[in-house]
């Protein structure tokens, strides 16, 4: 199975580190991914957007047209790539930058308010786990004990307080993701 | 009384410089101290473009023929791959001042542990005479025949002056070849310069201020006349730097 | 089996570099190759190496000049814009007969165009790489794992032939992360440096010289030497990959990363009944002449360049392998517009179904 991920926000959202976590742990599962980061001239704030594709097979192309899941965390992003999700695809948008998503009739929305889920969490720069771990919920892209791995390869050395407020993002996102599966 | 013999780094063929011209001159200071210092075979001559170019065809040590005005990038290729070498580049003015400026302002602001041997004789003297950086207000040359003027072509670059506001560079010195003196000054300077590299002690620049008999359009004798009364008294010979006697990296 | 890891393209071909033995880089900052000076800068002193951020372009080219003629193995790397300004440097190395890696992650142009990737130095890759007519080899990895094999061996080649070698990757590809398999650190000795380089290290005990300039009747005999090595070349080391192209009557020709987004195009085709194929050159220079003369014109109906730029810029090589015996369509784009999977496939289709325009 091959499944292409656009993840598109502003810069400062985490949204590269976001598909390189993903790219990185579909890797650790045995499966295979790239992960294709583009950028505007800005060095701060201006858009950011990546390309993930997962697949069972080497990929061949890494340059999708589409997506079938698209994430977007603001709301220039949404309407910039939401005519890239494909039919049948799932968007997931954050709710509390992205306000005129209004669900097609042929895609499965996810809104879900992930700046203030992150505030609850304890810090905004959670963002992007949240959403990591509502995509996990939603989708079985990857396995969550591969993802816990990851973060704590990431996270588990620099300091425990930062591992365990990402782990908790981590299941918060999860628990959502779950909803919609 | 010292003997007076052929230098080993130099081959022995008739020289290709013009007759009265002190590029001769200047490679036999460089490669008299070269033999006196025991640097023949560890020595490489980084050799650029120009009338200093001729030296490919007279040269007996190790050299690298560079593009004009690259040869500070060169040498810095060079040092950092093999720094137990002896290494210097000799440039011409229109080499270093003009199309080489960037490479021998960021060398000698790095520092590089190499040194540059500067002739200026105020023209490009292989491609014709033309104006240099360094050819002096009124100076007639083929492409200002009526005098440099500063109003279209600006001022003679000090490049003495100029690498003495880095902090980096370990020694710079201007000498003058037309007169017993400056030659013996010179010839001290190359050494005390090549002395500091071998200790590692970082970027020296040597100018040393020659003739071009044949595009200033005078007999041997009217350039070293020449050069008393218009060359030196712009570019002040002289030793703008010297921290050789510091340690090294201080 | 060596160590995988998940990698930048940009990031692999600085590994590569450094496990090939590369220990002098010398670059100047430049979208969208950044990568590679950043990674060499901390990796080339952990080896024993130098790296230098250079004033320019022109000085990095002509720091690897030098530290190229110590026979050191010695790199640099840019985007279109910069590696004009190395134009003349890379003349250089190839007149002194110096063996250097030049690395070229190609963005839009002409101009300062675009930071966004494109391949549009096709051209002054394969035909001028700089003044004096002169070529390079140059290979055109289409992923990070094949940059990582290119740039491992590339140094070999180089030192053969005494010949700077060029690896032309787009921007994308520089910048897409892939997981790569990565070789182990090739050791060199003292020994090891060549005898014609100005290292004394290698126990050299007599004069040695080298120089970008010489008198007329030498010249000409390194010209005709040149020539003869540009033939060898042809004959020994073209690197192709062919793909279905047996019993196609369309074959697409392309490189990097547009063959990349090509192959998956003519993937869907066949599933879908349509004889479609693909010839990959991997060298550019020399390039796979005899792949696309040596078709079977009876059989095949058109060639399909595909390339990240317009107008193509293959054009001209594969007209003169094709001779007019079939048509040769192009499909592009470019100015850092990317190149996408469905995109290719919607204009190959439309061509092999009748409704492309013959630019040929």
């Amino acid at each position: 199975m091959k499944q292409t991920f656009v993840f598109s926000g502003s810069g400062g959202q985490g949204i590269m580190s976001a598909g390189i976590t993903l790219a990185q742990t579909a890797i650790a599962m045995g499966r295979h991914a790239t992960y294709l980061p583009e950028y505007g001239p800005e060095q701060r704030g201006g858009s950011a957007k990546c390309t993930v594709v997962i697949s069972d097979d080497p990929i061949v192309s890494p340059l999708p047209r589409r997506c079938d899941i698209l994430i977007t965390m603001n709301e220039l992003s949404y309407r910039k790539f939401e005519e890239d999700l494909k039919p049948d695809g799932v968007l997931l948008a954050n709710s509390c930058l992205v306000k005129s998503a209004e669900p097609r009739d042929d895609i499965t929305l996810i809104s879900a308010a992930v700046d203030d889920i992150a505030l609850e969490v304890g810090n905004p720069k959670t963002a992007n786990v949240i959403l990591l771990g509502i995509l996990i919920g939603a989708t079985d892209v990857v396995r969550l004990d591969v993802f816990e791995e990851s973060l704590k390869v990431k996270f588990g050395a620099k300091s425990p307080e930062v591992l365990a407020m990402n782990l908790d993002a981590l299941s918060k996102g999860y628990a959502l993701g779950q909803q919609y599966k | 009384m010292a003997e007076y013999k052929r230098s080993t780094m130099i081959a022995d063929s008739p020289s290709g410089y013009c007759p009265g011209c002190l590029h001769s001159l200047a490679t036999r200071l460089i490669s008299d101290v070269i033999d006196e210092l025991g640097q023949g075979d560890n020595s490489l001559n980084v050799i650029s473009v120009g009338c200093s170019a001729l030296n490919l065809l007279y040269w007996s040590g190790d050299y690298l023929g560079v593009a004009h005005g690259r040869a500070p990038a060169s040498a810095t290729g060079i040092k950092r791959t093999n720094p137990e070498r002896l290494v210097f580049t000799y440039q011409g003015d229109g080499d270093l001042a003009a199309i080489g400026l960037a490479e021998i302002m960021s060398a000698a602001n790095r520092g590089e542990n190499f040194t540059v041997i500067f002739a200026n004789n105020q023209t490009y003297g292989m491609t014709g005479g033309q104006m240099a950086p360094t050819t002096l207000i009124g100076q007639k040359t083929t492409t200002t025949i009526y005098g440099r003027d500063p109003a279209t072509t600006g001022y003679p670059m000090k490049m003495c002056e100029i690498l003495s506001t880095l902090e980096a560079p370990a020694y710079i010195a201007r000498f003058a070849l037309n007169n017993p003196k400056g030659v013996r000054d010179a010839r001290a300077g190359i050494k005390k310069a090549f002395e500091a590299q071998l200790a590692g002690k970082g970027f020296t620049f040597v100018e040393l201020l020659t003739n071009c008999p044949t595009n200033w359009h005078m007999t041997p004798l009217q350039t070293l006349d020449y050069m008393n009364t218009n060359t030196i008294p712009y570019f002040k010979p002289g030793v703008y730097r010297d921290r050789t006697s510091e340690e090294a990296g201080a | 089996m060596g160590e995988k890891r998940f990698m930048k393209g940009n990031e692999a071909i600085a590994e590569a570099a450094v496990r090939a033995g590369c220990r002098f880089f010398a670059g100047y900052p430049i979208t969208p190759q950044n990568e590679i000076p950043e990674y060499l800068s901390w990796r080339l002193p952990e080896v024993g190496g130098s790296y230098v951020q250079g004033e320019s372009e022109i000085a990095s080219v002509n720091m690897v000049y030098g530290a190229a003629a110590m026979g050191t193995r010695s790199m640099t790397s840019s985007s279109g814009p910069g590696i004009s300004l190395k134009a003349e440097g890379i003349s250089y190395l190839a007149a002194a007969m110096l063996p250097a890696l030049i690395v070229n992650i190609s963005r839009g142009g002409p101009g300062l165009g675009s930071i966004q990737p494109a391949q549009s130095d096709y051209l002054q890759a394969t035909k001028a790489l700089g003044h004096g007519g002169f070529h390079a080899m140059v290979f055109a990895p289409a992923s990070a794992q094949e940059a990582v094999d290119v740039v491992y061996e590339a140094w070999d080649y180089a030192e053969r032939d005494r010949n700077p070698v060029l690896v032309l990757m787009d921007g994308c590809l520089g910048n897409i992360m892939e997981e790569v398999e990565l070789p182990p650190m090739r050791e060199f000795t003292d020994e090891d440096i060549p005898e014609w380089s100005l290292s004394r290290r290698n126990g050299r005990d007599y004069q040695g010289n080298i120089t970008p300039i010489y008198t007329e009747p030498i010249l000409e005999g390194l010209n005709a030497m040149a020539g003869e090595m540009y033939k060898a070349w042809e004959e020994d080391d073209v690197k192709v990959e062919e793909f279905l192209v047996e019993d196609a009557e369309y074959v697409v020709v392309a490189y990097g990363i547009a063959a990349r987004v090509a192959k998956e195009a003519v993937m869907e085709l066949r599933d879908k009944g349509f004889k479609v194929g693909l010839i990959r050159p991997i060298t550019l220079y020399p390039f796979p002449k005899k792949s696309i003369h040596d078709l079977d014109y009876s059989r095949v109906k058109g060639i399909i360049d595909v390339e990240m730029t317009i107008p193509a810029q293959m054009h001209d090589d594969i007209a003169q392998q094709v001779m007019e015996r079939c048509p040769i369509f192009e499909y592009g784009r470019s100015g850092g517009c990317l190149l996408d999977d469905e995109g290719v496939y919607e204009a190959i289709y439309d061509i092999v179904t009748g409704g492309g325009a013959d630019n040929g």
